[in-house]
């Protein structure tokens, strides 16, 4: 049985491995170096001896608190080749100017946290990555971008109201967002990427809107205060929202006309 | 000037990773739980809520691809490399590693004694200071007590390394760096520390630079 996590949720409950990886983790307890090498090197999921992520990540800290440097030296590589593959998939080259090095940047960052691992601020922060590697990377992604700044543009200071007089009348964004969740067939898969990287076009203001009302299905605007609505997240009036919604409509109706 | 605290930032990272996990694409009731119980991140969660999901298109989950042969490339092969030089650092400075005895006669490694001239360069640029300043930082020339925890962090963060190793670096003893060069008769010795103040007052800052790092 591996050492319980010690990272706590806003419940104060510990978090837990799923017991998949707990059962994995077992499993690879009992292995040689030899044949945790091998399998960690192995990216196919179907394959039975697949090693998840989330019980390579508790191998290598748990190597490291016992001062294994073999085992770490055996695992790491396939490790950050594999969280490599993942970055890929994400950030192409192409993509970007420099994704090559944003890439690289992101997995020395992510290596750090194993050596900053049981230390004063980032005690216990690989825990998450142990629960749920996939959600945990993405996160750690999405910082490192924002931090650096690559998608400061976008997230920049939105300006206090909007009186544009764009119309008011029906508005399809303002709809719920069925589908979103679950894609169910691969049509509607293509048709989201491509509706979200219309969405993502659009200038900052109405994307938030955008996404709040019709992705996440938060309310324009409630006349109880207590209610968290797009407006309120975004410190407008109700009637803003629905000018920069109408504005996304119209732009994201030129594209599909485009497309 | 504790190094074991919890940080506000700590705090909020930990915050954004529940948010994050706590399910595959956020809706409108996971934001509401999360702003409700975090206003003063509010706005910070819902940025994250809106990056999820413009990011959510293609999710890097494994093995949904079609598996291919995974090889080290030369990325993994560098990190790797600076991963193996992280780990040694942090082991030869002689603080507790993971529940190691701490090393006390093992010297204090010096995190700015691996940047080249452009790294060295890139770090000025970085800290908004100059190398006269950074030149300082190297050497041991200011005294710990008198920085900010907020100056420190950001020296960790520039530098790349644990928070701990450049904390490690500031307390030990101030050094003359191997193999530079001096035109005195004798080898020159480690003069008393300077305040953090007076360091950045004696640098040839600007003023903008000067108020940049003392508001740290």
């Amino acid at each position: 049985m591996a050492k319980p996590l010690t990272k706590k949720d806003r419940n104060g409950m510990l978090y837990a491995r799923p017991m998949a990886i707990e059962a994995a983790i077992d499993v690879a307890n009992q292995q040689n170096i030899d044949c945790l090498r091998r399998r960690a090197w192995l990216s196919d999921i179907d394959d039975s001896d697949f090693l998840p992520m989330e019980c390579l990540v508790h191998l290598i800290r748990d190597a490291l608190r016992r001062g294994d440097e073999p085992t770490v030296n055996a695992l790491m590589p396939a490790f950050l080749a594999r969280s490599e593959r993942m970055l890929t998939a994400k950030i192409p080259d192409g993509g970007r100017v420099n994704a090559a090095e944003i890439r690289e940047n992101i997995l020395s960052d992510f290596s750090l946290l194993f050596i900053q691992d049981g230390r004063d601020d980032h005690s216990n922060v690989l825990d998450f990555f142990e629960c749920r590697f996939a959600r945990a990377f993405k996160f750690f992604r999405i910082d490192y971008l924002r931090r650096e700044g690559a998608r400061s543009a976008r997230l920049q200071q939105l300006p206090a109201e909007d009186d544009g007089r764009a119309s008011l009348d029906e508005n399809p964004l303002t709809e719920p967002r069925e589908g979103w969740q679950v894609a169910a067939t691969q049509e509607q898969v293509i048709f989201q990427g491509e509706l979200l990287e219309a969405i993502n076009n659009l200038p900052c203001d109405e994307r938030r809107a955008v996404v709040l009302c019709g992705v996440l299905g938060l309310k324009e605007e409630s006349e109880d205060p207590t209610v968290t609505t797009a407006a309120t997240l975004c410190g407008v009036t109700g009637r803003t929202i629905r000018n920069r919604l109408a504005r996304a409509a119209k732009r994201l109706s030129q594209y599909k006309e485009i497309k | 000037m504790t190094m074991n605290q919890t940080t506000p930032t700590t705090l909020l990272r930990d915050v954004l990773y529940e948010f994050s996990l706590a399910k595959a694409m956020p809706d409108a009731e996971l934001l509401d739980e999360y702003v409700r119980r975090y206003p003063e991140h509010a706005t910070i969660l819902t940025d994250f809520a809106i990056e999820m999901v413009l990011d959510s298109s293609k999710d890097e989950i494994e093995g949904t691809a079609k598996p291919s042969e995974l090889t080290v490339t030369p990325t993994v092969s560098r990190v790797m490399s600076r991963f193996q030089n992280q780990l040694f650092a942090v082991r030869s400075s002689g603080l507790p590693v993971a529940g190691r005895a701490p090393n006390l006669a093992a010297p204090v490694a010096n995190p700015f004694a691996m940047l080249d001239r452009k790294a060295f360069r890139d770090l000025a640029s970085g800290l908004r200071a100059n190398n006269v300043f950074i030149a300082k930082l190297r050497d041991r020339e200011i005294d710990p007590e008198t920085m900010t925890d907020g100056f420190r962090h950001r020296v960790a963060e520039e530098l790349k390394v644990p928070l701990d190793l450049v904390a490690a670096h500031f307390g030990a003893r101030s050094e003359v760096r191997a193999g530079q060069y001096y035109k005195a008769e004798g080898k020159p010795t480690a003069a008393v520390k300077q305040s953090f103040q007076e360091a950045v007052l004696t640098s040839g800052l600007t003023e903008q630079q000067q108020q940049y790092l003392m508001g740290l």
